[in-house]
Formats: structure tokens, C-alpha cells, sequence
């Protein structure tokens, strides 16, 4: 049991060095980090930083970025929510065709939809755009949403809209301000497990977005990596793109962590 | 936790129907879910439809055709599949894609369980698992990147092997062991993830039972056998049949692993989902959109086979507690 213990303690260490490395890496000069890969900065170089939003373009990616995964995400949880709400509630067999047909998205890989999505979004000229990306994103969202929010709906005693029908309430205004307020958990974690999936998201950025005013972070960080091979390895510019686009996972992960943790896993089990 | 919570409310939610269902046929309530039922479920349904379940069906019918994106569709039939299984690059990107699923599933699944035992008895657990479920929301480029200078020819960690007398460290970057680095920092990655998920249905185990198996002298091992293991049978199929899917959807990790010097990896690295991207936007040749959905199907067909498959083999009846 103490070894597992010590293997266990060495690789949360390693987790945490890897994160501070990187962090470390990015304020420091190209050629100092060849000759030395594990060492402090000298001088701190924010100038990496500089460089990479103003030069790399992640200033603007990361505008893009924030942008695409916040109003897909948000859509997507409005969309779901009163689909999801509806599911959970009525128990007949449309809907557990209907629940079972948005289940089965959840095994689709993208690469069967990025062909189709690109050629379709090319006929409405919403390719290079950010509109046409965040469209794709909600539609992406909707199985792992409806299905998230579903089982969190299920769980909420009918009890309240019992209630407030009785009182008086139409279907929905009881949904919106009895049943919505109590769901504020389960809707935050799913807007927030949406935002760091599109985040994240490279296969359908890199295919749907191209031109410098238009990318998203990943897209910008693999555009940089590209372009260094031939500029020659500018190693810390290229950790400070990195740093931009982890910071806002780490900033979220440490404030609202558990609901993260729990959002990915405690519904998979049921 | 949550089970035992929700147990009265749905007992009570059924008493209420029931009750009322015998003095009025059906409630108001029940009428009014009816009624706004399709109204509820249409603007979700109607998005899922267009952005998701179309494009299936689309790239089902592109997959018959010679396409450029261009130009004229040609029918070609069932033959782009047939063409599929004679490219070399395609039957390298499938084995890897299997080889990843499988390889990976198996070491991660046994990490986890082995960090699950470990995580169960230990102090700060909490941060712990935190801390190794991070990865699982870092794009996986980043891994790849910070590979590409760890493992270069005279990066940190062969300078780091020179001090322990290793002269000759293994070429980690070269193509043929690209996949293999593939699959590790796989494993690291998402171990996290799933010792959370087993982690999680661990806890809901009662602790009389392994205190019961303690005083009839079963050891760790056989306590882990006959408690943990049945009990958390059915979220670790669960896991099993997300592993697969997620396996298959492995795109950046691979893309950009080790800073690769070309548009695009070598092929001996590549996936279903990089053969289907390059297949479909090279760089300089014409794009080949018939394969390219051909070889998306492919692997449609391969998760689905392998989903029904786990499920059937992983079922067992479930245990109430």
C-alpha cells in the first residue's frame, strides 16, 4: 500500500511540475531554454506574451474563441433544457425513442460530420465564419446536453410543478420559474462542460476556420507550430500560446472543480 | 448517494399518480405534459436533426460517390470501401485506431482500478484525484507539443538519461515509435478521467461490506474480487463502451505529437480521424471526399459493432444495495 501511495503522490508531482514547467518555460528567451530545458527564468519575459497575442494572433483566436464557446454553449443548454425537461417527465414510448435516438449521437465520432458539415456550410458561405462554426458547435452539443440534462431532470421530485399546476400555473411558467430555478446546478454544469469541450475543440476549428480573424486558439497554436519550423523554434513564444490556452481551464478547474468532476462523471454512472 | 435520495421522491411521484389516475383516468398534469410535449422537444429535435443526424445520412450517400467537392458526383457504389482496405495508409490508420482502443483501454482500465485501490485508503484524496483529472480538459496538442521538447534528440530528458550513464537513449520521436508515445501520454491523460468515474461509483459502496469481508479474513485483493469489482460492474461497462467511442475520436493529440515537421504526421502515426482529415483537405492534391466519408463510416460502423458487442459481453444482472 506504500509503494501505491508514494506512485500515486509521484504522479500528481509530475502533473503539477509538467503545468509549472510550461508556465515557467513561456517567460524565457528561445535559446536559453535549448541549452537548458529545466530552468528558472533569468528575467521573467513577458514579452513572450506580447509576442504571441500581437504576432501569434491568439489575442484575436482568443476573442474567437471565448466568443464561439460561449454563445454555442449557452444556445445549446437553452435548446436542451425544455427538450430534456420533457423527455425526463413524460414516460411514454415516443419518448424513449426520442431519448434513445439523442443517446446514440453520443457515438457518432466527428469525423463522419465534418465532411458533410463543411460541404453544407460551404453552400450557405458560413464557412471562415464564427457564426458558422458556433452553429456547428450546438449541434455537436445536443446529445451529451440533452442527454446530461435528462438524468438531472429525472432526479428533481415532480412534487413542485405538481404544485404550482394546481395553483394555477401554465405549463410554461411552471417550467420556467419553478422548475428552471431549482435546475440552476444541473444547467450550469451542462453550459460549463459544454464551454470546455468547445474550448477545447481542434478537428472542426481547423476544418471550418482559416483566415487570421476568424480562428480559434487551437487553430492559432497549430498555425504557430507550423510556421516555427520554418522560422526556426521560437520555444518560448510557443509555451506562452500554450499557457493561453490552458489558463482559463486552470482558472475554472480550481474554482468550480467539483462540479466539473462531478458533471463528467457521477452522470456516466447512472 | 443519489439513489438513495431519489428513491422516496420516485415512490411518492408513483403513489400520487397512481391515486390520482383512479379518481379522474388522467391528471392535469399528465395532460398538460401531452401537450407541450412536442412543443418542449421540437427546437432541440429540429437542430439535432439538421446539424447531426443529416450529415450521417449525407456522408452515407457521399461515401457511394467520386467526389473533389467540385466538381461532378461519380457513382462508384460500394467500391470506395473496397478501395479503402487496399490503401495501406487506411489499414495503417485502422490497426493504430484498434491498437489505441484496445492497448490503451486495457492499461488505462487497469491504472485506474490500481489508483482506485490505492486513492480509497489515502489522505488528501480529494486533491488527488484532482489533480490527475486535470489532463482530461487540456487539448490534447498541448501534450504534444511539450513532447516534441522533452523527448528531442538533445532535449530534458535525454540530457536528464545522460546523467544516469544512458548514451544511446532510444530515438523517442522517430516514426516508428510515434505511436507508441501516442499511446502513453494517452493513458496518462485520461487515467484521471476514469479513476474519477470508478472512484465515484466506488464510494457509493457501503462500507459494512468490506468491513463484514475484513472480519471473515479477506484479503485486499479478494475484498477488491468480490466487493468492489461486482458492485461497480456496471459503470465500469459504461466506461468501457465511452472508452471506445472516445478512443476513436482522438484527433489532436496525434496531429501536432512531437511538433511534427510536415502538414501532416507520418502516416505510421495516423488514425482513422487523420486519415479522414487528410483524405479530405490535403494540402496540394485534390481532395478525395468519396474515401474520405468512406473511411468516416468505416469507423461509424466499427464503434457501433464494438459498442453492441461490449454491452452484450459486459452484462450482468445488478446488484441492489
Amino acid at each position: 500500500m506504500r509503494i501505491g501511495t508514494t506512485a500515486v503522490w509521484l504522479l500528481v508531482a509530475a502533473d503539477l511540475l509538467l503545468v509549472l514547467w510550461i508556465f515557467l518555460t513561456s517567460l524565457r528567451g528561445g535559446s536559453d531554454i535549448l541549452k537548458h530545458g529545466f530552468s528558472l527564468p533569468t528575467s521573467p519575459r513577458f514579452g513572450n506574451y506580447a509576442t504571441a497575442l500581437d504576432q501569434g494572433g491568439f489575442a484575436q483566436a482568443a476573442l474567437n474563441s471565448v466568443l464561439t464557446a460561449v454563445v454555442s454553449s449557452l444556445v445549446a443548454v437553452v435548446l436542451a433544457a425544455p427538450c430534456a425537461y420533457a423527455l425526463a417527465r413524460r414516460r411514454s414510448r415516443t419518448s424513449s425513442a426520442l431519448t434513445m435516438t439523442f443517446a446514440m449521437g453520443l457515438g457518432v465520432p466527428g469525423q463522419v460530420l465534418v465532411v458533410p458539415l463543411f460541404v453544407g456550410l460551404a453552400k450557405l458561405d458560413l464557412t471562415d465564419s464564427d457564426l458558422g462554426l458556433a452553429l456547428v458547435y450546438v449541434g455537436l452539443a445536443m446529445p451529451f446536453t440533452v442527454f446530461l440534462l435528462t438524468g438531472f431532470f429525472s432526479g428533481i421530485p415532480a412534487v413542485l410543478e405538481e404544485a404550482a399546476v394546481l395553483d394555477g400555473a401554465g405549463p410554461l411558467r411552471a417550467f420556467v420559474q419553478v422548475v428552471l430555478p431549482v435546475a440552476r446546478g444541473g444547467l450550469i454544469t451542462a453550459f460549463l462542460l459544454q464551454f470546455i469541450t468547445n474550448w477545447n475543440e481542434t478537428l472542426f476549428a481547423i476544418v471550418l476556420t482559416n483566415s487570421q480573424s476568424k480562428v480559434t486558439l487551437p487553430v492559432a497554436l497549430a498555425e504557430f507550430v507550423a510556421a516555427q519550423q520554418f522560422n526556426g523554434l521560437d520555444y518560448g513564444t510557443m509555451f506562452a500560446g500554450v499557457c493561453i490556452i490552458l489558463a482559463p481551464m486552470i482558472a475554472l478547474f480550481s474554482w468550480m472543480g467539483t462540479r466539473i468532476i462531478q458533471g463528467m462523471t457521477v452522470g456516466i454512472g447512472k | 448517494m443519489a439513489t438513495t435520495i431519489q428513491h422516496p421522491a420516485r415512490a411518492d411521484r408513483a403513489q400520487n399518480r397512481s391515486a390520482r389516475a383512479g379518481a379522474t383516468g388522467v391528471g392535469p398534469l399528465e395532460r398538460q405534459r401531452r401537450r407541450t410535449f412536442w412543443p418542449f422537444t421540437a427546437p432541440a429535435l429540429a437542430v439535432y436533426l439538421v446539424l447531426f443526424i443529416a450529415p450521417v445520412g449525407y456522408a452515407l450517400w457521399t461515401s457511394l460517390y467520386k467526389w473533389d467537392g467540385m466538381g461532378a458526383m461519380q457513382w462508384r457504389g460500394l467500391k470506395n470501401y473496397s478501395l479503402l482496405f487496399q490503401d495501406p495508409s487506411f489499414c495503417t490508420s485502422l490497426v493504430n485506431t484498434l491498437e489505441l482502443m484496445v492497448i490503451g483501454g486495457t492499461v488505462t482500465f487497469v491504472i485506474s482500478f490500481a489508483l482506485t485501490l490505492v486513492l480509497r485508503e489515502m489522505r488528501a484524496r480529494l486533491f488527488a484525484r484532482s489533480v490527475l483529472f486535470f489532463p482530461s480538459l487540456v487539448n490534447g496538442m498541448v501534450f504534444g507539443i511539450a513532447a516534441g521538447f522533452l523527448f528531442s534528440p538533445s532535449g530534458p530528458v535525454n540530457q536528464a538519461l545522460r546523467l544516469f550513464g544512458v548514451t544511446t537513449p532510444p530515438k523517442w520521436l522517430s516514426t516508428d515509435n510515434l505511436l507508441p508515445m501516442v499511446l502513453g501520454t494517452l493513458i496518462w491523460t485520461a487515467t484521471g478521467y476514469y479513476t474519477s468515474i470508478i472512484m465515484a461509483a466506488v464510494d457509493q459502496i457501503p462500507d459494512y461490506f468490506y468491513e463484514a469481508a475484513e472480519l471473515d479474513g479477506a484479503g485486499a485483493f479478494q475484498r477488491f474480487r468480490h466487493i468492489t469489482l461486482p458492485c461497480a460492474w456496471d459503470v465500469i461497462s459504461v466506461c468501457a463502451v465511452l472508452w471506445t467511442v472516445s478512443s476513436v475520436k482522438i484527433f489532436e493529440l496525434i496531429l501536432l505529437f512531437g511538433g511534427s515537421t510536415n502538414a501532416f504526421p507520418p502516416v505510421s502515426s495516423w488514425n482513422t480521424a487523420l486519415y479522414v482529415y487528410t483524405e479530405a483537405f490535403p494540402q496540394g492534391t485534390v481532395p478525395r471526399l468519396g474515401m474520405a466519408t468512406a473511411a468516416a463510416i468505416t469507423s461509424l460502423v466499427m464503434v457501433t459493432v464494438i459498442t453492441i458487442v461490449l454491452r452484450r459481453v459486459l452484462r450482468r444482472e445488478p446488484i441492489e444495495y
